[in-house]
């Protein structure tokens, strides 16, 4: 009788149980294009993926670093990648240019860009730099930052020489053929010259004169995009900038787990110095910020109009 | 007639080719744009793309003079000196093997952001071709006439100059010709690591300000005056070297 009972109810029921467990455990896929190579930055993200958030939500997250950071944003717009991330100011161009993007989340809420020059150097403040040389890379909006920025000290981009040393601005700066660089992000060539053993001075961009703004953003196609999917995203990444504030010291270990070649002093001090920096709401949305750097753009003519906020950013319910 | 109108054909071949190609692939206009926004965007910015392009033709032609000098010396020196062959010549081919953006940003600590570092990149890119060719040139010599000439009693310097050297020559024009294919691209590397002025420059800058269609007309710029420096180069070294035949059969009915 038992036997019977077993074999007539609970061996399908088992059998349903593990089957239907099967199907309900298809996760969701998504690719995601990191903006650089993987650096503190990206800290949340990797918390994230070692602690399985993305897969308690039902998330299977590709990460992949490009060599480019200008190609994440065009593979994404051309519907190639899910999630691509980005930089505010970058957005206001692209979204302008035509490219089919709309920010739906946030990661670092603050701008991360400074002008630096180092300490004992001659510049002690913006209106030094008066006839010197400023380093720049190619791709930023480093002369409309700048001509803000000297705006407030009655200088304008005549009075500097703008030289381009393309990413390799500490060395430029140490070895003297510059006198500051613009596009040092403040947890990482501020370090960098801190290891080399010169202490740098930063000036903040948003201090000087330029509107805050998201260093790094989450995009997606809003024609593509799967809302309820990318709403699950914003979710587990909360969490893992929960957990991330919550404990630092176990996040590093999980962000250097199997990639050993993170964990070296530069990341090291640049990750002490990005913790107070992640959104801890990477979902919420201040229009009128985005909206008042989006004005800040079209006043520096970086672009001809700035358009509705509704355009290019989206908060997913 | 033909001479003038084959080009306009090839282009407007190239240019169909390209409008099919997006028309088929559906590519998006910030990916490949299409032949009139490109057009339109060379109209617009064109005072300033010739400009930059003429910083660039000089990095160009800078980088095959020296490259060509350097070439032509190391192979004359490797020629005749047997211990140079044993200890230059993997040095040589070494030098060709490291990636160029490992060394670009040392020549441009030492040679500073100036056009100097821009032309010691189009030399070393232009350099092993020429080095090669010519090398492999004289050490090709037909074997009848270096017999010949010892016979006479030419010394190691004499049959070097008045035999090899000659004789090697069209091995010479051969790699003048892959040096002027691959100059342009010389000078855009070295504007990528540093640069303020050029069309290397101005690609990676339209690049990163999403001007996708003022990029390609750099790049397209970039293209015409590399066939046209060829094409010049080319002729010269035709003239230069009247007596080495170089037409094929079918040519040769002409």
């Amino acid at each position: 009788m038992l036997f019977t009972h077993i074999r007539r109810v609970l061996f399908p029921a088992l059998l349903i149980f593990l089957l239907g467990g099967q199907a309900a455990q298809a996760n969701d896929k998504l690719t995601l294009l990191l903006d650089w190579f993987i650096n503190p930055d990206h800290a949340p993200l990797f918390v994230a993926q070692e602690k399985g958030y993305f897969a308690a939500h039902g998330l299977e997250v590709e990460m992949i670093a490009p060599a480019d950071p200008n190609d994440p944003p065009k593979l994404v717009a051309a519907g190639k990648a899910d999630i691509a991330l980005s930089y505010q100011p970058q957005l206001h161009v692209q979204v302008a240019a035509g490219l089919p993007l709309t920010r739906f989340g946030t990661l670092i809420a603050t701008p991360l860009n400074t002008l630096l020059v180092l300490e004992d150097g001659p510049v002690k403040s913006i209106a030094d730099l008066k006839g010197r040389k400023v380093g720049y890379s190619i791709g930023g909006f480093e002369d409309a930052l700048l001509r803000a920025m000297l705006a407030r000290h009655g200088l304008t981009l005549d009075d500097i020489t703008l030289v381009n040393v393309n990413f390799s601005l500490s060395p430029a700066l140490l070895a003297g053929q510059v006198d500051a660089v613009i596009g040092a992000y403040r947890n990482f060539e501020l370090n960098q010259l801190a290891i080399e053993g010169y202490k740098g001075r930063a000036f903040y961009v948003e201090e000087e004169g330029v509107p805050s703004y998201d260093e790094l953003i989450l995009v997606a196609n809003p024609d593509h995009m799967d809302r309820a999917v990318l709403r699950r995203f914003l979710d587990a990444l909360e969490d893992g900038v929960r957990y991330l504030v919550n404990h630092p010291d176990e996040s590093w270990e999980l962000f250097i787990r199997g990639r050993a070649e993170l964990d070296d002093e530069l990341n090291r001090l640049a990750w002490r110095d990005t913790l107070a920096r992640f959104a801890l709401r990477p979902a919420a949305l201040d229009r009128a910020r985005y909206a008042r750097f989006a004005q800040f753009m079209q006043d520096q003519g970086l672009i001809e109009k700035a358009l509705a906020v509704e355009d290019y950013a989206t908060v997913l319910e | 007639m033909m001479s003038i109108l084959r080009p306009l054909i090839i282009i407007a071949c190239l240019v169909l080719v390209w409008q099919i190609i997006i028309w088929l692939s559906n590519v998006p206009h910030f990916i490949l744009p299409a032949p009139a926004r490109v057009a339109e965007a060379w109209w617009v910015h064109h005072a300033t793309i010739l400009g930059h392009a003429g910083v660039t033709l000089l990095e160009i032609a800078l980088g095959l003079l020296f490259g060509a000098l350097l070439g032509a010396l190391s192979a004359l020196a490797l020629a005749y000196f047997r211990p140079a062959r044993r200890w230059l010549l993997p040095v040589l081919v070494a030098s060709q093997a490291i990636p160029v953006f490992a060394l670009a940003p040392i020549l441009v600590l030492w040679l500073g952001y100036g056009i100097a570092s821009k032309v010691a990149m189009a030399t070393l890119i232009i350099y092993f071709p020429v080095a090669t060719s010519f090398y492999d040139g004289l050490r090709r010599t037909e074997p009848g006439w270096t017999d010949l000439a010892r016979t006479m009693g030419a010394s190691r310097w004499t049959l070097l100059t008045r035999i090899r050297v000659p004789a090697a020559l069209p091995a010479l024009a051969s790699g003048l010709r892959v040096a002027t294919a691959v100059a342009p691209i010389g000078a855009v590397v070295g504007e990528w690591v540093g640069a303020s002025a050029g069309l290397g420059y101005l690609m990676l800058h339209a690049n990163g300000r999403v001007q996708i269609d003022l990029m390609f007309a750099a790049l397209l710029t970039l293209a015409f005056f590399a066939v046209i420096i060829y094409f010049i180069v080319d002729t010269g070294l035709r003239r230069a070297l009247p007596w080495q035949p170089d037409k094929l059969p079918t040519e040769q009915e002409e």
